[in-house]
């Protein structure tokens, strides 16, 4: 015998689920708001299957702090699951349906409650052809004819309008957690008992992962400070992996370069399970060093230049000079999954917020004709004008000064773009040679941004 | 005046490369005190005709050119371009490209002139090496216009309509063959000198070899070495290079500013245009947008001081400017001749064939004219064909005509032709001008100065068709062309693409295109900023703002080249170097790259080949008649006074027929109450804008009910008013107004006509109106009649009809009408077969047929056509049958209940065709018909063998809609039922199982129990499977279901609203089969509501529409409770108030007017 129990009115953060294994270790998750249950053997606790279904009932009625779910359900027994759903969804209430009295009871749902069960959506729609509207209606119908037309998903769903099918529950396994908290005795102001802490958190965590055989791409610590604020870092790694030294480490760098303002009185781990990596390099690829040990690399890195120093300039398709942005070291290139590309915390860098752009067709990068060392950042500067044309330049920066008067100029070579966006920009450059006070002639390239109107030097030409 | 012409300027009919339209740039360069500017777009010419004319308008020289997409084959280490030993760039390889399969040139083969066939080939696959250079073109000459023409035919002919970029280029070969005429302009970035990739010194050197060439092929006087600055660091790297080859070849420099758009602000629509044509986003678009937005129309004084180290770049543009001594003025376009008989000229051969003409039409019988009154009309119009050399237009058009003929296709001229007696002669038009006393001046005058235009009128669909690619096979590919019609950005598909590259998300996307507004009303109280916050979109938003002023101004811009519905224009197999030519999207076809109206403005002489439904209607009719009555029908002979055919138009039963339909014609039918022909040209003409606008309809109508005296706005203009009871209604009224009163010439009226047509300027009404008011002063016509007059003139010249024109249209409004009130059946299957045309569904035009007595017959494979057809009436014994059958079984409810067999009568029956079943191909269609033809189909399991092709859905289809009911069974499926499937259900049990592979093993197997276990469907599932599957019922009216439910709310049938006094508040309530908000109506929705008997003619003010907006634009059946209005016996209830019905089971939408 099976008990259904369902109910549309389940109130948020309450598991129908949950409150089914209170009856029956047989439980299944038919959907969010209905279960089955295998009441056989539940007689010694519950009594009749009767007075089980009004326990149910009762139960469910109750607040969900004494382990109800505090809405109404509908509960329905039958001789075998199906019905039992049918039932339930259906009918208020208690229901029961005695073995080969299924039909009687069921036969006149409308035929799409037999989409709840099977995805029947073709069938459902020849069936509104025919004129067939309830279980009953379909059930009258020549089990033969049905399979010469529906084939055997036709007698399947024939079979069910007519209450007569058989099958074993789709018991529910419980979700793994990969969650660990421990509360301290005392506060921890210190990075060495801090890492003890850690490494045991870690190495439950690792277990876990490692039982169901899955890696993670990211790890979540919380500590909570005697001063009841909230330390929250993240962990986003570039492949998905599950070696609890390399964690170990990988936290105490990052604790260190973002300590807690106070002492620890608790913490929590958590991480996101993925699956683990599988890669199997070719022949003649060249070796990559492992992804655990770069990242333990760049995390050191990191600490000592700061995450905003680190990785690998990526220039943008702009005309907007000198426009780049920090793209992170990886050895897997493109394949990064979700959470990386900068969602690490130390190494999200970036110099324009734009996303990044896809592959079209592209103008070429033209080549300079001669060598320009560029100042960064560019030289603030003072130039006097005639004409619009640039005389005199005064320039102090810590990469050194320039000052002279300018004897050959060519330009304005004008830029301006992103005209869409409130932060469009605009700016001119010339080409300038300069003579110092030495007598010098140098040849530097300023620029003047046209929405703000100061002048800078960007560089010189060797 | 400035000492600086921009020879460098692209409009935005460079396709998605350009930003400004012609007329934008010439309205700068005339703020720049320019005095010339060239038009080089993008591989053609699309922009000229606009530019030149506005240019000729404002007293600017207009050069003409294009920049011309070139293969070049030269070597990339020698730079050696196009000689005997680079060009070999073939293979001998074969490709296959478009239909035909080409073979390559071998290498080294010298190509020095361009391939005689009509369309060359492809050019063999070119090595990597070898890439696309623009080379901007300027015509000196009309030889070089010639040759420019040719040159883009030639890369634009050769390769389908959408060529991926790359296809469509000419080879470095066929440019040598023909650039007499031409200035070759060095170019732009990609252009073949100067690739700024290399260093300067090789450059120089690689570059040099190919400036010698272009010198060699050009000539040194025609290449100018071009130089453009926008402040660009590699673009002036690349002038030094172009400097020093200048120097060294001794070219002149020539500085251009590459224009893209008229001014600067404009870029920003350059680089939408740019994302568009890239697919991308802005924020994606990177380097693909422009550097800066130099690329404006800049006055002289800025380039002079861009080029003050070089003045003579400068100076150069006004020498050159000089040079180029071609306009569109001097086109070269001559009028196509026709091939006459030995011994004959045209101008004979035509007068010969038009008094032919003229004797059989001009008899003098009953009403006709006689020939000797005819004469001398047309010997003045032959006298100015001849003088303006126009004989071979008309023998053109005639032997057009003539073909139509032979080939039995339906055809007459409409427009202004049908004014002239020359046309009526030789059979283009079937209006007697003569007889009706039309101004032959507003077809043709020697004054105006511009080309006749005769459209035909052609039955739409294959009909036309034929005769289209007829013109194109007597002309030849290069003879004859259709015009173009310029798709340009507006409404949804502008605010779409624009907002897709700003990059709003689709649903954000879908609101800002839903904002434009397709009511043809638009309410003065909607305003942008409403609209937008009505939309919940804000539009301080910068995003939102920014998208806004690009919407604006992408509007208008040209999108792409689209093909005019009928416009050919014929030259004689020269069109090529007149106007480019290109392919049309649809097979076979050839367009030019000007519209109809830039045709018309430059003089190309072109015949309008419309296709027109009712034409298709007329002919499929006389068919059907001719097969089903035995009768011949000849449209010309039909009697012309015929009393069925006025009492219907009387009382406004015109369903169907021809340009009297509308619910504003049936308004106004009965009020008119047309007793002769000529009211039927009336009729046609007054439900027009310019009557309505002009507020001549109401005047009119009085005065012929009697209750308003005729008068005359000046007793000189009796004569011209008399027949329209001294209103004016047509066109060519007022020019006689203006000849008589202002004392206009016929060419001067014509202008006045076109001065307040389409194209209006005000500056130019106002002159003509001076002028009219002038000549009327001199005439003595002076104060409030002087006024009434310009005041017709003016609010009428646009929207009138020619009284030619309408009399056309009223010749097949008769013919329309004839048909339906003698030959229903004929007449009702002819338009159920040409549908989609008219006012009405087909739903509406079924019921409208079998109020009158028309039987109709089910969709049935046993005896349906593909098309609807006619059946002599044989009995059926099926309840469905004679369900349906009922000849107006919408009020016959005890129709539904078995009846006695009804004994077989000649009389003829209405068989749907299996065209109405949605879903259902055409092929699969007519297998059916073919295979039954042969042999009557045995079962389903019949019918499913012998056409394979039939799907297992659309056997469904046909079961639903009762197509398979009468297909007898291979099997009896039971004693009662011996030999057929009694209903739709029984058919769907065995289609399921017919539908489903058994196997080999058991496909020859039949079910052991045939009987079906499904139960009929019921009335409302017939009619709901009835409007799923066909759109239509021919059963009851799905509102006669609900009739009991309606009398107890106390709704009124639409038959009962005549007998009922004025000013009485009624209920009606129906099918919502029209909507309309015409713009002329200041707001007002007019609904046509259908039940069982009839329409209800429903008018909402606007209050009552802004306050139910949604009911009564979205939902299709609704109860009105109004006031009832009958006034000279059109009846009308004034909505006061309005609910929605929830009928189920009908799905067909109604006709809405945007």
């Amino acid at each position: 015998m099976f008990a259904s129990i369902y109910s549309s009115k389940i109130p948020a953060g309450v598991s129908l689920s949950d409150f089914a294994y209170s009856f029956s270790p047989l439980v299944e998750e038919t959907a969010a708001d209905t279960v089955v249950i295998d009441v056989d053997g539940c007689e010694l606790l519950f009594g009749s299957a009767y007075q089980l279904a009004k326990t149910i009932v009762t139960s469910a009625a109750s607040f969900p702090e004494n382990g109800g779910l505090g809405c109404k359900v509908n509960v329905a027994l039958a001789g075998n699951p199906d019905s039992s759903i049918f039932a339930a969804r259906f009918f208020k209430g208690i229901t029961f349906i005695a073995p080969g009295e299924e039909l009687n009871c069921l036969g006149e749902l409308p035929i799409e409650a037999l989409g709840l069960i099977d995805p029947a959506d073709p069938i459902l729609e020849t069936m509104k052809l025919w004129g067939v509207r309830t279980f009953q209606e379909f059930a009258k119908l020549p089990t033969a004819g049905v399979s010469e037309r529906m084939g055997q998903l036709g007698v399947a769903l024939q079979q069910l309008a007519r209450g007569k099918t058989e099958r074993h529950l789709k018991l529910r396994q419980p979700v793994p957690v990969f969650a660990h908290s421990v509360e301290l005795e005392y506060p921890i102001l210190l990075l060495e008992p801090l890492s003890f802490i850690l490494a045991r958190l870690l190495n439950q965590l690792c277990g876990n992962l490692e039982a169901y055989a899955l890696a993670t791409n990211e790890l979540r610590l919380q500590l909570i400070l005697e001063d009841g604020t909230l330390h929250e870092r993240r962990l986003a790694l570039p492949t998905p992996m599950r070696d609890h030294k390399v964690f170990l480490k990988l936290l105490l760098l990052d604790t260190e370069m973002h300590p807690p303002a106070a002492a620890i009185k608790a913490m929590s781990m958590a991480c996101e399970p993925v699956k683990p990596r599988i890669v199997q390099n070719g022949l003649f690829m060249p070796l990559a060093p492992e992804p655990e040990k770069l990242e333990l690399t760049l995390a050191r890195v990191a600490k000592l230049v700061g995450p905003a120093n680190l990785g690998s300039p990526e220039l943008l398709d702009t005309h907007r000079p000198d426009a780049f942005r920090l793209k992170r070291f990886g050895t897997d290139g493109g394949t990064r999954r979700r959470g990386d590309a900068g969602t690490r915390g130390h190494t999200r860098v970036s110099s324009s917020p734009r996303p990044r752009v896809p592959a079209s067709p592209r103008l070429p990068i033209p080549p300079s004709p001669l060598g320009f060392r560029v100042f960064r950042p560019p030289l603030r500067a003072m130039v006097e004008t005639r004409q619009g044309y640039p005389t005199q330049i005064n320039a102090w920066g810590k990469n050194g000064s320039v000052h002279g008067k300018v004897v050959q100029l060519s330009g304005p070579w004008r830029t301006m773009g992103d005209w869409w966006r409130v932060d469009g920009w605009a700016r001119d450059e010339w080409d300038v040679t300069v003579v110092s006070q030495s007598q010098m002639e140098v040849f530097y390239r300023i620029y003047r941004d046209l929405a703000g109107g100061a002048w800078f030097v960007e560089g010189v030409y060797d | 005046m400035t000492d600086y012409v921009e020879l460098h300027a692209r409009s935005a009919f460079s396709f998605l490369e350009g930003s400004s339209a012609p007329e934008e740039l010439v309205a700068a360069c005339l703020n720049l005190e320019m005095p010339a500017m060239a038009l080089l777009d993008r591989d053609g010419m699309y922009g000229a005709p606009r530019f030149h004319l506005a240019a000729k308008k404002n007293g600017i020289k207009a050069h003409i050119g294009a920049e011309i997409t070139v293969q070049w084959g030269g070597d990339e280490t020698t730079g050696r371009w196009g000689d005997g030993e680079t060009r070999g760039h073939g293979d001998t390889k074969t490709r296959r490209h478009g239909d035909g399969e080409m073979r390559g040139q071998e290498d080294g083969e010298k190509r020095s002139t361009v391939s005689p066939s009509p369309y060359p080939p492809v050019p063999p696959s070119l090595p990597a090496s070898h890439h696309l250079l623009s080379i901007p073109l300027l015509v000196k000459n009309r030889t070089g216009y010639q040759n420019l023409c040719r040159l883009i035919s030639l890369m634009k002919l050769r390769v389908p309509k959408h060529a991926r970029p790359g296809e469509c280029a000419v080879t470095s070969e066929e440019l040598a063959a023909q650039v007499d005429g031409l200035i070759c302009l060095t170019g732009r970035e990609d252009n073949p000198i100067a690739d700024w990739r290399m260093p300067n010194a090789d450059l120089i050197k690689n570059q040099q070899p190919r400036m010698e060439w272009l010198v060699d092929v050009f000539g040194k006087q025609n290449v100018y070495v071009e130089l453009q600055r926008h402040f660009n660091r590699h673009e002036e790297a690349r002038n030094q290079v172009l400097i020093e080859l200048a120097r060294r070849l001794h070219l002149p420099l020539l500085a251009t500013n590459g224009v893209h758009y008229a001014t600067a602000v404009q870029r920003e629509v350059a680089d939408v245009f740019t994302c568009i044509r890239n697919h991308v986003k802005l924020e994606q678009a990177g380097r693909l947008l422009a550097q800066n937005s130099e690329r404006f129309l800049k006055p002289a004084g800025t380039m002079a001081k861009l080029f003050a180290d070089l003045p003579e770049a400068i100076a150069n543009t006004l020498d050159l400017s000089a040079q180029l001594g071609f306009t569109l003025e001097d086109l070269g376009y001559e009028f196509p001749k026709y091939p006459v008989p030995p011994g004959e000229s045209m101008a004979s051969f035509l007068r010969k064939r038009t008094h032919e003409g003229a004797r059989l039409r001009y008899t003098g019988g009953s009403g006709v004219t006689p020939y000797e009154r005819a004469r001398p009309q047309l010997e003045r119009e032959l006298a100015l064909i001849e003088k303006l050399k126009l004989e071979g237009y008309f023998l053109i058009v005639w032997d057009i005509i003539q073909f139509c003929k032979r080939e039995g296709i339906l055809v007459q001229g409409r427009g202004s032709a049908a004014n002239s007696a020359v046309c009526y002669s030789l059979g283009i038009t079937a209006v007697d001008p003569v007889g009706m006393e039309l101004l032959f001046e507003r077809f043709l005058s020697e004054e105006r100065g511009e080309w006749p235009d005769i459209d035909l009128d052609l039955p739409s669909g294959d009909q036309r068709e034929r005769t289209i690619q007829y013109v194109y096979q007597r002309y030849g590919q290069r003879g004859a062309a259709m015009t173009a019609n310029v798709i340009t950005y507006r409404g949804r598909s502008a605010a779409r693409e624009v907002g897709k590259v700003l990059g709003f998300d689709d649903e954000t996307l879908g609101r800002l295109s839903g904002l434009v507004h397709t009511w043809e009303w638009k309410d003065p109280k909607d305003s942008t900023a409403r609209q937008f916050r009505e939309a919940g979109l804000d539009l301080s938003d910068p995003k939102i703002k920014k998208f806004f002023q690009l919407y604006q101004a992408v509007q208008d811009l040209p999108r792409h080249l689209g093909q005019h519905s009928g416009g050919m224009v014929i030259c004689q197999g020269q069109l090529d170097s007149v106007v480019p030519l290109e392919p049309a999207a649809m097979p076979g076809r050839v367009v030019v790259q000007w519209d109809k109206e830039d045709c018309a403005d430059l003089g190309l002489i072109k015949v309008d080949l419309l296709g027109l439904g009712m034409m298709a209607v007329l002919e499929d009719s006389i068919q059907l008649i001719r097969d089903n009555y035995s009768k011949e029908v000849d449209l010309a002979q039909l009697p012309p006074d015929d009393p069925k055919v006025y009492a219907a138009l009387q009382k406004a039963d015109t369903i169907g027929m021809f340009q009297v339909e509308s619910r504003a014609q049936m308004s106004c039918l009965p009020r008119l109450r047309p007793q002769k022909f000529y009211d039927i040209v009336v009729q046609v003409a007054i439900i027009r804008p310019g009557p309505i606008v002009g507020n001549m309809v109401h005047p009119y109508l009085k005065r012929r009910q009697g209750r308003l005296p005729v008068a005359y706005p000046h007793p000189s203009l009796e004569p011209v008013l008399k027949r329209t009871l001294g209103v004016p209604l047509f066109q060519e009224q007022l020019l006689k107004v203006a000849m008589i009163c202002a004392g206009f010439s016929g060419g001067e009226a014509e202008e006045l006509r076109r001065a307040f047509g389409f194209k209006r300027s005000e500056a130019r009404m106002k002159e003509i109106e001076i002028k009219l008011r002038c000549g009327m002063e001199r005439n003595g016509i002076t104060g409030k009649a002087q006024d009434e007059i310009v005041q017709s003139i003016t609010s009428f010249a646009l929207y009138g009809f020619p009284e030619s024109h309408a009399a056309s249209f009223a010749l097949i409004a008769y013919a329309s009408a004839y048909l339906k009130c003698h030959y229903l059946e004929a007449f009702t299957a002819a338009i159920l077969n040409n549908q989609p045309m008219g006012f009405y569904q087909p739903f509406t035009i079924i019921k409208d047929a079998q109020r009158h007595g028309l039987r109709v017959l089910p969709v049935d494979v046993t005896h349906s056509e593909w098309s609807c057809t006619l059946e002599g009436e044989t009995g059926s014994g099926d309840e469905e049958t004679r369900d349906a059958a009922s000849p107006c079984p919408c009020v016959s409810a005890s129709s539904l209940s078995p009846s006695p067999p009804v004994p077989p009568s000649p009389r003829l029956l209405l068989r749907l065709g299996l065209c109405y079943v949605k879903g259902l191909r055409e092929e699969v269609g007519r297998a059916i018909a073919r295979e039954r033809s042969m042999t009557p189909f045995a079962g389903i399991d019949d019918l499913r063998n012998r056409v394979p092709e039939l799907r297992k859905d659309e056997l469904r289809k046909l079961a639903t809609v009762g197509a398979l009911n009468f297909i007898q069974s291979e099997k009896p499926m039971s004693k009662a039922q011996p030999s057929a499937s009694a209903h739709r259900r029984d058919a769907l049990w065995q289609v399921e199982r017919v539908a489903r592979p058994a196997g080999p093993l058991f496909e020859t197997l039949h079910e052991a129990d045939g009987n079906s276990p499904l139960a009929p469907m019921n009335l409302a599932e017939r009619l709901d499977a009835d409007f799923r599957g066909t759109g239509l019922t021919i059963g009851r009216h799905p509102v006669a279901r609900y009739r009991d439910e309606l009398n107890k709310l106390g709704v009124l049938r639409a038959s009962e609203l005549q007998a009922l006094r004025n000013a009485l508040v009624v209920r009606v309530a129906g099918w919502v089969i029209v909507r309309q908000r015409p713009g002329t109506a200041k707001g007002f929705l007019f609904l046509s509501l259908e039940d069982e008997t009839g329409i209800a003619n429903i008018i909402v003010a606007p209050q009552l529409f802004d306050k139910n907006r949604v009911v009564l634009v979205d939902h299709p059946f609704l109860l009105i409770e109004g006031i009832l209005q009958n006034q000279d016996n059109v009846v009308s209830v004034k909505a006061k108030r309005v609910k929605p019905l929830s009928f189920k089971g009908v799905v067909t939408a109604s006709h809405d007017f945007h």
